[in-house]
């Protein structure tokens, strides 16, 4: 019975296999950041500053919660990110005025702080690095999304940094980016195991209890 | 003079006794009330079932603190939950994950009913109450789920509610007095928190009640399929039974403590479950201009979903799914086998059990990918298969050929 009944749930679940789910157009390429990395991240948010936030905000990340928990005082993290133009409990917003976006690009340009959570980091890290030269009209262009119109921010750090110089940068970024979409996500892992061990605990003494209790159970 | 029974000595209980049926309350549905002593791992998932609700309960009053019900502050709200209240980012991810752990509880608390006859005479009506309480609860997750507005909450409850159009003369306009506007909108968020918050959950609560209430007038089934109460001791107490306190409340403390380690490990280190408790669309505030390229409901759903995707016509497609929860109800009646446990059932029971329990599982797994042309067929014949069960479940329980069942719990 148990051979017959195997081998129907083989036979009824034979025709799914071969059916993979679509992805991009292209394979994203790894980020491999880590959220404990403090210098990263504080590198990827001063990098935001001077390269995003012309057009970009992050209107529900506050200057003082980066500053928490990046390990910086108030003071730094406006004098790093806004050059003392704002408060450190304002939102991270652009600097761009509003409306300039649809008229000069066409489009609203979308906020960031959730990009990594609907995205993923590896695709923003991949999309970073997307830009490329389109041969026969000779603009750039993105691999990962054609005919955007967002143009090469980091052109700059493509043409002069080190292959080395320019993997860290664009990395710090995205893990940058990755923090902003769940900032609650370092504390998350590092009280999960806590509480981890004590339901472990929890789960043992249940166990000698139930045991004991039962002691006097025949079977 | 001694009564012959112990009444409270304590004199607060003893004043409580006097007014209100506090101890006997507690003797009749958990001191003494006896249950079948070889419950297995099956069995735990009725008082987990207790324990998700109590937290769906708690994690909600707190989150409703926060939320803010309206089309233009609830998206913004759930990231204020998450970013600014203090603690709000892990009752959020205790409630949504809370969502899918009820379900996951649910269908395994189903599956034990299918496995050893928990339907079956003098069961009916705990069966019956049991799947009024599944389809309550799939009202409340899905209201619940257009709460935090983004993108999959907006377009799925827009996919689900545009069914009701398919009911001929009336469902047009039944569809827009369920959503309130011609469109998902301000006001269907507005009304689906206020049936998310008060009115389902007290549907919920009374459907529990009753339900425990039922079982404990006709005891326990056990993986045995055996009645206890035919045996008796001399005291007129069951020979196979013990009492559920203590015998059952520390099995279930166990119980309850490595469910809580499991959920406790995906709130911390998954709270999306890989993009099927917390989908990533979601995390785009809704757009009632931009449709998704995929619009897929909850997993929870997606069984059903893709029988309604399998049908080509869309009224045929609502009564198909509306079938394939509403047959269940009609377990008890359709299974004429005398035999509750699949211990002692014939091998038709357990072929057509397992042929269901697959086609539950790829119908999910469809129900979440894109309708291409072949999904679609697979989508068919699973259904097809789904359904069989129920079909040919009256005539071949009738004259199953079953094991001998032991007169008393092995």
């Amino acid at each position: 019975m148990k051979k017959f009944l195997s081998a129907l749930t083989i036979l009824m679940t034979l025709p799914l296999t071969g059916f993979a789910a679509g992805g991009y157009s292209i394979e994203l390429e790894k980020a491999n950041n880590s959220l404990e990395d403090k210098d990263s991240l504080k590198r990827g948010a001063i990098l935001f500053s001077e390269y995003c936030m012309a057009c970009h905000s992050l209107k529900y990340m506050r200057y003082n919660r980066i500053a928490r928990d990046l390990g910086w005082e108030d003071e730094e993290v406006v004098a790093y990110m806004t050059y003392n133009q704002n408060k450190a409990v304002d939102t991270v917003m652009t600097r761009m005025l509003p409306g300039v976006d649809k008229e000069v690009l066409g489009t609203q340009v979308p906020d960031l702080s959730l990009i990594a959570r609907l995205k993923g980091t590896d695709y923003i890290y991949s999309f970073l690095r997307g830009y490329e030269i389109d041969e026969k009209t000779g603009e750039w262009d993105n691999k990962l999304l054609h005919g955007t119109v967002m143009p090469n921010v980091l052109e700059g750090m493509q043409r002069h940094m080190s292959s080395e110089e320019y993997n860290q940068a664009t990395r710090d970024i995205a893990n940058f980016l990755e923090y902003v979409g769940e900032p609650a996500k370092l504390k998350r892992h590092d009280l999960g195991w806590k509480v981890l061990l004590f339901l472990l605990v929890l789960i043992v003494i249940a166990y000698l209890l139930k045991k004991e209790y039962w002691r006097d159970i025949k079977h | 003079m001694q009564p012959s029974h112990p009444t409270p000595k304590n004199s607060l209980l003893a004043w409580l006794d006097a007014r209100y049926p506090l101890v006997s309350t507690w003797n009749v549905h958990v001191a003494q009330y006896y249950a079948p002593k070889n419950f297995n791992f099956w069995y735990f998932f009725g008082s987990l079932a207790l324990l998700v609700l109590v937290n769906q309960f708690v994690t909600g009053i707190w989150l409703t603190m926060s939320f803010k019900p309206s089309a233009a502050e609830a998206f913004n709200s759930v990231e204020y939950i998450m970013r600014d209240v203090e603690w709000g980012w892990l009752i959020r991810y205790m409630h949504s994950t809370g969502a899918s752990a009820f379900f996951i509880v649910i269908y395994f608390h189903m599956m034990r009913g299918l496995l050893y006859g928990s339907y079956k005479n003098p069961r009916e009506l705990v069966w019956l109450i049991g799947m009024l309480l599944f389809v309550v609860l799939m009202a409340e997750a899905f209201m619940g789920y257009l709460l935090p507005w983004g993108q999959m909450s907006y377009w799925g409850a827009q996919v689900i509610i545009s069914l009701f159009g398919a009911i001929p003369v009336i469902g047009p306009d039944l569809a827009i007095w369920v959503r309130g506007d011609f469109v998902i909108s301000d006001a269907t968020l507005n009304r689906f928190f206020a049936l998310h918050v008060i009115a389902l959950p007290l549907v919920l609560l009374i459907l529990v009640f009753m339900h425990i209430v039922a079982l404990h007038q006709v005891g326990s089934n056990n993986p045995d399929g055996v009645e206890i109460k035919k045996y008796k001791n001399e005291q007129g107490l069951p020979i196979d039974g013990i009492t559920f306190h203590p015998y059952y409340t520390v099995k279930d403390l166990f119980g309850a403590s490595v469910f809580m380690f499991l959920f406790a490990f995906v709130v911390f280190y998954m709270p999306e479950g890989g993009g099927y408790f917390i989908e990533a669309p979601n995390f785009e505030p809704a757009n009632p201009l931009k449709t998704p390229d995929h619009i897929a409901p909850v997993w929870y759903f997606t069984p059903f979903y893709a029988v309604l995707r399998a049908i080509p016509d869309k009224l045929l497609g609502v009564i198909a799914m509306g079938a394939s929860i509403g047959v269940l109800f009609a377990m008890p009646w359709l299974d004429r086998c005398k035999v509750k446990s699949i211990r002692y059932r014939g091998a038709s029971y357990k072929v057509l059990l397992t042929m269901f329990v697959i086609s539950f599982f790829v119908l999910g797994w469809l129900g979440t990918q894109p309708a291409t042309p072949e999904l679609t067929k697979l989508a068919r014949i699973f259904t097809a298969t789904y359904f069989l069960f129920f079909i040919i479940l009256p005539f071949t329980s009738a004259t199953e050929r079953t094991k001998p069942v032991p007169e008393r719990v092995s």
